[in-house]
């Protein structure tokens, strides 16, 4: 009885901890940056579930309960033993979730970046998104594209790497003055010029598991900002579409740049 | 392995872990909440009423007996060893231990959830969103091999599928139940007096069923939990690059063949549960529509937990027959698939 009590504990605890992890993420704000947005509203309701089966399990550990059927004589199951033992099962359950508590930036390196794509061509990135793109006429790209107070052009980077892809975009907004914003990061290429940077967002399907970076490629004039790898920054310059022998790559021939706060959505999303 | 990795592999591997384990997470505590109660609540003949007399439509109404009483891999052992104690057909049990993982209400939205965003091109049918065609083609190939399993069995004989001892329980059960007829008392209803199971409920036992069904829940939880954290983990550690290995399953993933046999072999090791899998499946996004059916497929029906709980049920002999058949099948189907989908329009089906 008293070993049963224990595992029955120690299970409640497990789920306490694995809903307290996910309604902490949610109201801290930090949920955004692991889960698409429909998603969130679900781990907040499923972290305040395992809370509560939780907290209820715990409370009633020691209480007798019975399943209400017979079991047969050679029928020996019954419904609380596990495939593994208590404090093994516990520990897996725990572990892994406060390391990785622990351990966590809420971003990829650039290392994980590079693996998943930061240094694709628009081409290459096997993403369809043709449908977000707007319609092919300089007058109504302009207008859909207010100049800034520096008289540069606002531009999502996602429409700037896809427009890459597009031989028309390319000749429609090349030689533009832009303004964009992503995290900075260095650029993966050993070969690439010092004064190179890649300027990313993430573009998440569900979570950040399945994530991929929508970059593009920022050359400064001089030596590029001096900070950390994943600022967020706001970079105005001329976007230019040149092929270097990959592909054609979006890259912003910067004039200025000036470190921003993230924005509410850092990463793109598919629907929303 | 992770001590001996940089701060920014760590900060890698944190980060995908947690985003999969929260994305997973609320359908696993779901499904387990309707098995816990099912497991308790629910009499275990409740099934074998359901069942038409015959063989085949019984064998067809087994495959979608989930989507009424969904359980995932794990939960669905149990049920069906006692339910084939209590006399069920061996095929339409062995059906719904197949099926019920995948044809359920709840796999099927997670499966939903999961691939909601991409598009899949159906050449001059347009497209169609990645939900309903990996959903539909998921419980359909489950269903349809389920089925296929069935009928088979349905022509083999019991001795050479089950255990021994499964056997002469089944054959106990059956002079039991006829010996009942004049033992007196009743066999459906009443007391479990006569050293059988009658699979109903005891109302007044004293003791809470509600505290019973939460500790099931629970149980259910904490047995999927661990896999689902083992499988979480070493996704996560293939989805950063930091696990050996990682480039060369990428090498794998565009092979028509190899790919679905690697993702198939990779859901046998990583042992999820059906409930959550789709969370996996969709993040392998180096890997081809077909292969990720296949994984979808083949992993809620074989893995290295289930031939651990398989041989509760099944001679050793069956399960390897079993294991191989389901491999050569559901890979074949997962190839086929994959080829029209690749014929209608190849350049949009990119995964």
């Amino acid at each position: 009885m008293k070993s049963m009590v224990l595992s029955r504990s120690l299970q409640a605890l497990a789920l306490i901890l694995w809903g307290a992890v996910l309604v902490y993420f949610h109201t801290s704000g930090r949920l955004v940056k692991y889960l698409a947005p429909d998603f969130r509203v679900i781990a907040f309701l499923g972290g305040l579930g395992l809370v509560v089966v939780g907290l209820f399990c715990l409370l009633t550990a020691r209480e007798y309960a019975t399943c209400g059927h017979q079991h047969g004589p050679e029928d020996t199951h019954d419904h609380e033993s596990l495939d593994i033992h208590p404090i093994g099962a516990f520990l897996i359950l725990v572990a892994p979730l406060l390391l990785a508590t622990g351990w966590t930036k809420d971003s990829y390196s650039l290392a994980a970046l590079t693996r998943k794509g930061l240094d694709d061509t628009a081409a290459e990135s096997g993403i369809f998104l043709a449908s977000t793109l707007p319609p092919l006429t300089k007058e109504i790209i302009e207008r859909q594209h207010p100049p800034d107070e520096n008289g540069y052009r606002q531009f999502p980077l996602l429409e700037l790497f896809f427009s890459s892809a597009d031989p028309e975009m390319r000749g429609l907004v090349g030689g533009m003055q832009v303004v964009t914003e992503g995290r900075l990061i260095r650029d993966p290429d050993p070969h690439a010029p010092a004064n190179q940077r890649r300027l990313y967002r993430l573009f998440i399907t569900c979570c950040a598991a399945d994530s991929r970076p929508i970059p593009i490629i920022a050359r400064f004039k001089d030596a590029p900002p001096e900070v950390e790898d994943n600022t967020w920054i706001r970079l105005s310059g001329t976007i230019g579409y040149p092929d270097e022998g990959e592909g054609h790559h979006a890259v912003l021939e910067v004039d200025f740049a000036k470190v921003t706060d993230p924005p509410v959505e850092e990463s793109f999303m598919r629907g929303f | 392995m992770l001590w001996a990795v940089s701060a920014d592999s760590r900060q890698d591997f944190a980060f995908a872990f947690l985003s999969i384990l929260f994305e997973g997470a609320p359908f696993i505590l779901l499904g387990t909440l309707i098995s816990g109660f099912i497991d308790i609540y629910l009499p275990s003949n409740t099934m074998d009423r359901m069942l038409p007399r015959r063989t085949l439509p019984a064998i067809l109404v087994a495959g979608l007996l989930g989507g009424i009483l969904p359980v995932c891999e794990c939960a669905v052992v149990p049920v069906i060893r006692r339910l084939v104690k209590k006399g069920l057909p061996v095929s339409c049990a062995l059906t719904y231990m197949l099926a019920a993982p995948i044809v359920n209400p709840i796999t099927a939205l997670s499966t939903w959830k999961a691939f909601k965003g991409p598009i899949v091109a159906l050449g001059e049918w347009g497209t169609a969103s990645a939900s309903v065609v990996m959903t539909v083609s998921r419980l359909g190939l489950g269903f349809l091999v389920a089925v296929a399993v069935g009928l088979i069995v349905s022509k083999i004989p019991l001795r050479k599928l089950l255990k021994p001892k499964l056997v002469e329980s089944v054959e106990a059960e059956g002079k039991a139940t006829a010996s009942a007829k004049d033992c007196g008392h009743d066999h459906e209803h009443g007391e479990a007096c006569c050293g059988h199971d009658h699979g109903h409920s005891h109302e007044g036992e004293g003791g809470s069923r509600m505290v019973a069904a939460f500790r099931s829940a629970m149980r259910d939880f904490t047995d999927v939990g661990v896999y689902f954290t083992i499988g979480v983990a070493i996704t996560a550690l293939f989805n950063t690059g930091i696990a050996p290995g990682a480039e060369w399953l990428d090498t794998l993933a565009e092979g028509q063949v190899a790919g679905p046999a690697a993702l198939m072999a990779l859901a046998f090791v990583l042992s999820l549960c059906s409930t959550s899998d789709a969370f996996i499946a969709a993040t392998l996004h180096k890997f081809t529509w077909g292969a990720k059916l296949a994984f979808l497929t083949f992993g809620p029906m074989m893995d290295v937990k289930l031939l651990f709980l398989y041989q509760t049920v099944l001679r050793r002999r069956t399960i390897v027959l079993l294991a191989i058949g389901l491999f050569l099948g559901i890979g074949a189907a997962a190839i086929g698939w994959q080829a029209a989908i690749s014929a209608m329009n190849p350049p949009l089906s990119a995964p």
